[in-house]
């Protein structure tokens, strides 16, 4: 258990939550390290909330994170993040994107969205963890493509203290993973994130 | 997931895959010679791997119309001596079951195995069934296995049993093996594909009296297997040789032990068994002998426990037992390893961090994270005929039998969802009971093959005066985008050719047509069959995008927007939004997410401003 690296990425279907999850366990598995993830297909997962845990590791047995227990999670959009944090361990690194995805039960109801936009950081606070909130999509736009924000906390996470993969290795299984069209932007989205993190 | 290069790739190491993915390499490390199913959350891409695989290994795989009709498909091949398969989701057995229990007593040749997916939670099902049973409903042997390495390796194991002693196996998998994702270890594979040979044997007709002839000799076969388990090596014992605590586990609850025991810092006796059914007695009876406690650790029902408690009072054994019986866990929903942590604890002991300070936490911030349930795609053709059907339901009061699809996530009209084709068959009900106001049915085209074909023989038959609206988006678009008899059969025709009077087709987004068209239906006496067709919008967006073909666009005017929210609150396209800004009145707008509208036009149909227009270049 002590080796076991646990983490949780989540957001809105269609964010690219598995891509990511998809480049962190590639990188892994060329390392030499066992993976073991969980992920939930099926219902039209667009625009639900959607979840993945992952650990990496040597002895792994269940694949499903419980309450309290991963080290670092990644949140593509702010209110996911804040659903999901009570699966981080005390103490534990957060990234977490700025965007907002309005449900549509805030588009119904603009005063409710508005007041949880409001007390998002004081909300997020309220946990014990190191939280890191990053402009994804300013981010992502700059870097050419709005749609790679999660490329741009991938970028991040490799600055993540006591993560195991390297930037070069996440590099590598990047590009393998993302269409050859759009490799440049997607270097540029995680060099962006790196260098986000290094500034905050 | 895996690319099916990968999976049928003839080599030896370690591949990243789905759990589903190590089961069908498994099947494929077997030497599968025909496989057919019919897609169902989670046991889906166990038959997607193995159907896009068949054409470059030279097996046969089909996508068949429902469960029932894969299982006899595959079974009828596996009585000719060639290894054959079927996978399907917890309900989907059910509707396999009738052969199932018959075909048990006849057993096979071949090697035939089962695999059922099991939902525990309801992530995307109708219910929590407990697969389990049909080790003992239907006489058949049922693997379980803990992990997606374990899953692969116990597909090539239930081949290999299931030829051993002729009887059909049962894998049964969980949504945390199925969708759970891993690096697995491959093998290398011979495939000795041969042609079929069928030994003509009464055996294999269930006429009474040759059924009352085979059950003897079945439940004769399930004890040569039960005495043959011990020596498989299917049933493992772990941990000290201690007396005071012994823990009974299988399948996906194992490995949710074992992290619990790392949790707790404890090491206690488990026993982990492969074969679920029959039940290994010998080596459950060796390991309770002389525990002082026996501890149940299993998802859902409590079928380990109320099985093996009986065995331990027929030998005469009396140990505590702890599990369902004592609400260590409960009878619903899944397990993780801190719940069995939390129900070891109070039986053994042992530290645990607390956390109730971070449920403290959730709680009091949890009216700030908004429900955010699946909703229809941008274009959805499903939106757009709920939303005229919407109209004419309410306003004629009617009732809605709807079905399982995509389509169950309509907001506005559901009154009924029961299961596969079951729609048309409850309007033919309350149809029967309800004469003052209009029944109508939905159902979706690939569920129409499964299952609607009969219900609406019936309802032709009876004469039922219901309005049967199929939404026919030329695939099986909620699991995956499978292929379905849509491609060949004409359900117009089908429909024609059942005696339905009343046929009329029309495009979905088409609302002109199809108000006329319900209003016409709801004159008609007796069954009506009103098929609305369009190519799944989100399929049509791929396609469109991967040919490099532009995509007309709709915008809105700001000015003109008077921000009712019928596009964007009551029509729900998840295109839509608010605008950030305000318009020259000081007024919020609604938006147009170019990245995600697929140019349906539907909202500018719907829009009682005419603010919402085509793009202009």
């Amino acid at each position: 258990m002590v080796d076991t690296y646990q983490m949780i990425v989540c957001g809105v279907g269609g964010q690219g939550i598995l891509t990511i999850t998809d480049i962190i366990v590639m990188a892994a598995q060329e390392k030499g390290l066992r993976v073991l993830g969980s992920e939930v297909h099926g219902m039209a997962q667009k625009g639900g909330s959607v979840v993945t845990n992952l650990k990496i590791g040597k002895e792994l047995y269940s694949p499903v994170t419980p309450i309290g227990s991963c080290k670092v999670l990644i949140g593509l959009e702010q209110n996911e993040t804040l659903r999901y944090l009570k699966y981080l361990k005390p103490g534990g690194f957060v990234l977490t994107s700025t965007t907002v995805l309005f449900p549509i039960v805030w588009k119904k109801d603009k005063k409710a969205a508005q007041l949880a936009r409001e007390k998002i950081e004081e909300n997020l606070a309220k946990y014990k963890a190191k939280i890191v909130r990053i402009d994804a999509e300013k981010l992502a736009i700059e870097a050419g493509l709005a749609l790679a924000q999660n490329i741009v906390l991938l970028g991040a996470l490799s600055q993540v203290e006591g993560f195991p993969l390297t930037v070069e290795e996440l590099k590598v299984a990047l590009k393998q993973r993302v269409p050859a069209k759009y490799l440049e932007e997607n270097i540029k989205a995680f060099e962006l994130g790196i260098n986000a993190i290094s500034n905050s | 997931m895996a690319r099916v290069e990968e999976l049928i790739a003839n080599k030896k190491g370690r591949v990243l895959c789905l759990g589903n993915e190590a089961i069908a390499r498994g099947a494929i490390e077997s030497g599968v010679q025909i496989f057919a199913a019919y897609p169902g959350t989670p046991s889906s891409e166990v038959s997607n791997a193995l159907i896009a695989a068949a054409p470059k290994l030279g097996y046969y795989a089909e996508w068949s119309t429902n469960e029932k009709v894969a299982f006899e498909t595959a079974f009828a091949a596996s009585i000719t001596g060639v290894r054959a398969m079927t996978a399907c989701k917890h309900v989907g057995i059910n509707v396999l079951a009738d052969a199932l229990f018959s075909a048990a007593y006849m057993g096979t040749t071949g090697g035939f195995v089962v695999l059922v997916a099991d939902d525990p939670n309801c992530f995307s099902s109708q219910n929590e069934q407990d697969s389990r049973w049909l080790g003992v409903t239907a006489q058949v042997p049922v693997l379980e296995p803990s992990n997606p390495q374990e899953a692969k390796e116990f597909t090539k194991l239930a081949f290999t049993i299931s030829e051993k002693f002729e009887q059909i196996i049962i894998l049964r998998s969980t949504t945390r093996i199925s969708h759970a994702r891993a690096d697995i270890e491959f093998n290398e594979f011979e495939s000795n594909f041969r042609e079929g040979k069928f030994e003509k044997s009464l055996r294999y007709i269930c006429l009474p009296a040759l059924a009352r002839a085979n059950h003897p000799k079945l439940v004769a076969k399930l004890e040569e297997i039960k005495e043959w388990i011990p020596e498989s090596g299917l049933s493992i014992i772990e941990g000290p040789d201690d007396n005071e605590y012994g823990v009974i586990t299988s399948g996906i609850s194992y490995s949710y032990l074992k992290d619990a025991l790392a949790l707790l810092e404890k090491d206690i006796p488990i026993l982990k068994l492969g074969m679920i059914a029959p039940l290994d007695e010998q080596t459950i009876l060796e390991f309770a002998k002389n525990k002082k406690n026996i501890i149940f650790i299993e998802e859902v029902d409590s079928y380990l426990e109320d099985r093996i408690s009986a065995l331990l009072l027929q030998n005469g054994l009396n140990p505590k037992i702890h599990g369902k019986c004592t609400n260590i866990t409960n009878r619903y929903h899944e397990l993780n390893s801190r719940l069995v942590a939390e129900a070891l604890q109070g039986v053994i002991g042992g530290e645990l961090e607390s956390v109730s300070e971070i449920n403290a936490i959730s709680e009091e911030t949890k009216e700030f994270v908004p429900f955010r349930p699946p909703l229809f795609c941008p274009g959805c053709q499903h939106r757009a005929a709920f939303w005229e059907l919407s109209k004419v339901v309410r306003k004629n009061k009617g009732i809605f039998a709807s079905d399982i699809g995509c389509y169950s996530l309509d907001p506005w009209v559901t009154d009924t969802i029961l299961c596969m084709g079951g729609g048309i068959s409850m309007a033919n009900g309350f149809a029967r009971v309800i004469t003052d106001k209009p029944i109508f049915a939905f159902i979706g085209d690939s569920t129409f093959f499964h299952t609607g074909l009969p219900a609406l023989a019936n309802a032709v038959y009876q004469k039922a005066n219901i309005n049967i609206l199929v939404l026919d988006n030329r695939m099986t678009a909620m699991t995956g985008f499978q292929p379905n008899p849509t491609e060949m059969l004409d359900i117009a025709d089908v429909a024609k050719a059942l005696g339905v009077e009343y046929v009329v087709e029309f495009d979905p987004y088409d609302f002109e047509k199809g108000k006329k068209t319900f209003e016409d239906a709801l004159k008609h006496e007796g069954p009506t069959v009103i098929i609305m067709r369009k190519i799944c919008a989100n399929e049509w967006w791929r396609q469109t995008r991967r040919r490099g073909e532009k995509i007309e666009v709709y915008t809105i005017d700001p000015e003109t927007c008077t921000a009712c929210g019928t596009c964007l609150v009551q029509y729900q396209c998840p295109a839509i939004h608010w605008s950030i800004d305000t318009n020259s009145k000081g007024k919020n707008y609604s938006v147009i997410d170019p990245s995600m509208c697929t140019g349906c036009g539907v909202c500018a149909q719907i829009c009682p401003f005419e603010a919402i227009s085509k793009v202009v270049d």
